[in-house]
């Protein structure tokens, strides 16, 4: 299967990679700048374009990875549907829930698969987690806190800055956790969040959100595009039996380069290997769909609630007021 | 010698209190009164006082201030009582679980020319002592938003019962925070949100989990978690915890993280040890320098109330399920 990349940031060299190591052929590359295409085109022996919607009409392709800013996903993916490719689109889904409907419609009438990387539902330790409470360990979930916090991230333009673009932290990161928050413990009934979304003097956008669930779980999501060092996530899950706890900086591995005399000193940096990556596994469960073989963990039903939910967090930043889903 | 008596031990603290007590020089736990005769014996022997049962008889011993750990909803009573005998008064936190009792015990206190202090150790330890310092001096700019967190283990008892308590997770683990922010900041809360409820504990008639939204003088944005959710099993009773985002940097507090982890066979579960300085000593210090001095507490009353302003408002906010404004 030939595989056409649109989006030449971190996150397409990511799948293209991973998509390679799967035995696909990543044939074509496309990004607004030629530049950025080419980088990832030369890897790979692929053609590389400026012209995106070209690249994805041309029928060589089999499969459009996604990976272009937020509001520019339901265009491609709509495109790539109505060409009869299979879609393989970066998270969040869309940057509203319109977006999401008009490309899951698409990509119905195309029978065509659709599928939103939610990783988090492929980290192990998530995967983990979930095996604990459904083992009964936690006793019934009553409270749950997640964090995800690191840097703000850069990307092509700076369009993570432009929060009408990326939603900010509350729709590009949180995603992940509300996401698995559902998929964990069910729908959520309302939200109240308070974003920072600081442009000035600086950069920083810091969100917090207690969605209450309709099982009567109240969970807080915390989204931090503020820490000046690492990226590191937390999970807190409390049951009326028992808790769990977990925390990405505890590693087996941490490393540390010697500076010359004089230089900043290094920052500790944790490693975590594990058989497989998360992305590896994401696209193993994409392929079998594709195979047939089975149903992948994510739909895009899924990813549309995720998004529904992250947008009503920032409703709610907006307005103060608790919105109801 | 100076003289310090204890009214009710139904509040688990009045252990530590009367252990700090102890271990200060030329201080003694003069007496012990309870409203609970056989909960005040049990404890006066335990830490070498004599239980004194008629209130009135306890108050006019020749003590120079009173502790008052009683259940939430009596620290009223028992404050107007103590300041009416002429005594200093270190009242347990939440001052009381409304603002009427919480205006009420500041006016007794100063009609009877008498010193009041709320007992918020948080303000004592040395950890917030020093995030306080890094904020004020400018070193990371203004300050943006702050995530935080008061967890605890299920106290049962007096603290599931509304009549006594005045509420549940929310009353009890709130205003730590509340009034170490204050203290940290040197600002007023303005707004509250609160989602709460009975999670965990599903026979209980109080909320056992609560989730703050606050804002605060300036614009600052605060989530607060108040809760009972660390289990049985939990190898500590809780924690206090900050994410405080700045212009200029993060910093983050775990204010108890000063432990040694305990494996025992006898004990089964993993226990933390705690190793750092301890906060009840220094409140106690203070309050008992301040009785000696005829001095404020360093923590007053209307700290207290400003607390308790905000519990109350995030209640309403519950119930509700409105945005409301603090005081």
């Amino acid at each position: 299967m030939n595989v056409a990349v649109i989006g030449c940031g971190t996150m397409g060299h990511l799948h293209a990679a991973t998509a390679s190591e799967c035995g696909l052929k990543i044939v074509a590359c496309g990004d607004k700048y030629k530049h950025n295409a080419k980088v990832l085109a030369e890897k790979y022996g692929a053609v590389a374009s400026d012209d995106s919607m070209a690249v994805i009409a041309d029928p060589e392709i089999d499969i459009v990875v996604i990976c272009s800013p937020t509001p520019t996903h339901s265009g491609y993916a709509i495109a790539a549907a109505e060409a009869g490719k299979h879609i393989f689109c970066e998270k969040p889904f869309a940057r509203t829930v319109q977006q999401c409907k008009e490309t899951m419609r698409a990509a119905r009438k195309a029978k065509v698969k659709l599928f939103v990387a939610h990783v988090v539902r492929y980290f192990h330790e998530y995967e983990g987690m979930r095996a604990q409470i459904l083992a009964g360990k936690v006793g019934k979930p009553g409270f749950v806190k997640m964090y995800r916090g690191g840097l703000f991230p850069l990307g092509t333009d700076e369009w993570f800055r432009d929060y009408e673009q990326s939603g900010g932290v509350t729709l590009d990161s949180m995603v992940h956790d509300i996401d698995w928050l559902r998929y964990t413990f069910g729908n959520a009934e309302r939200v109240y969040c308070q974003a920072l979304r600081r442009s000035d003097p600086e950069f920083v956008d810091y969100s917090m959100a207690t969605f209450k669930l309709k099982n009567g779980v109240i969970a807080k999501i915390i989204g931090s595009w503020a820490a000046p060092g690492g990226f590191h996530t937390e999970v807190e899950v409390c049951g009326d039996k028992g808790m769990l706890e977990f925390n990405s900086l505890e590693t087996p591995i941490s490393t540390m380069k010697r500076r010359a005399p004089g230089e900043q000193p290094g920052t500790i940096v944790p490693d975590s290997p594990v058989p497989k990556s998360p992305y590896r596994l994401e696209w193993e469960d994409f392929l079998a769909w594709l195979y047939n073989t089975r149903l992948p963990r994510v739909t895009p039903h899924d990813a549309t609630a995720a998004v529904k939910m992250a947008l009503a967090a920032l409703d709610s930043a907006e307005t103060g007021r608790p919105i109801r889903l | 010698m100076a003289k310090i008596g204890i009214m009710s031990f139904a509040h688990m603290h009045a252990h530590s209190y009367a252990a700090c007590l102890a271990q200060l020089p030329d201080i003694e736990l003069a007496a012990v009164w309870d409203d609970n005769r056989a909960r005040g014996k049990e404890a006066a022997a335990q830490h070498g006082a004599p239980f004194v049962a008629d209130m009135k008889e306890f108050l006019a011993l020749d003590t120079g201030g009173v502790i008052v750990t009683s259940e939430n909803a009596r620290h009223r009573k028992m404050v107007e009582a103590a300041a009416a005998a002429g005594k200093w008064v270190l009242c347990e936190k939440p001052l009381a679980p409304d603002v009427a009792d919480c205006k009420a015990i500041i006016s007794a206190c100063r009609k009877a020319k008498v010193g009041l202090g709320t007992a918020f150790p948080v303000r004592f330890s040395e950890p917030v002592k020093a995030v306080r310092g890094m904020l004020m001096s400018g070193e990371y700019g203004e300050m943006y938003a702050a995530s935080c967190t008061n967890n605890g283990q299920f106290p049962g008892g007096w603290f599931a019962e509304p009549k006594l308590s005045g509420g549940g997770a929310t009353m009890d683990h709130t205003v730590h925070v509340a009034d170490a922010l204050r203290w940290m900041t040197g600002r007023e809360f303005t707004r509250v949100y609160c989602e709460n409820g009975t999670c965990l504990h599903g026979d209980t008639a109080v909320d056992d989990v609560g989730s703050l939204h606050l804002e605060m003088e300036g614009g600052i944005l605060i989530s607060h978690t108040a809760s009972w959710n660390r289990p049985k099993s939990y190898p500590t009773w809780g924690d206090v915890t900050m994410e405080i985002v700045c212009e200029k940097g993060v910093i983050r507090i775990d204010v108890f993280n000063q432990k040694i982890r305990v494996y025992n066979d006898d004990s089964v579960k993993a226990e933390w040890a705690y190793w750092g300085g301890n906060p009840d000593l220094a409140l106690i210090q203070d309050f008992v320098a301040a009785v000696d001095m005829r001095r404020d507490p360093a923590v007053s009353g209307t700290d207290g109330l400003k607390a308790v302003e905000v519990t109350v408002a995030a209640y309403k906010s519950a119930k509700s399920g409105r945005k409301i404004k603090v005081g």
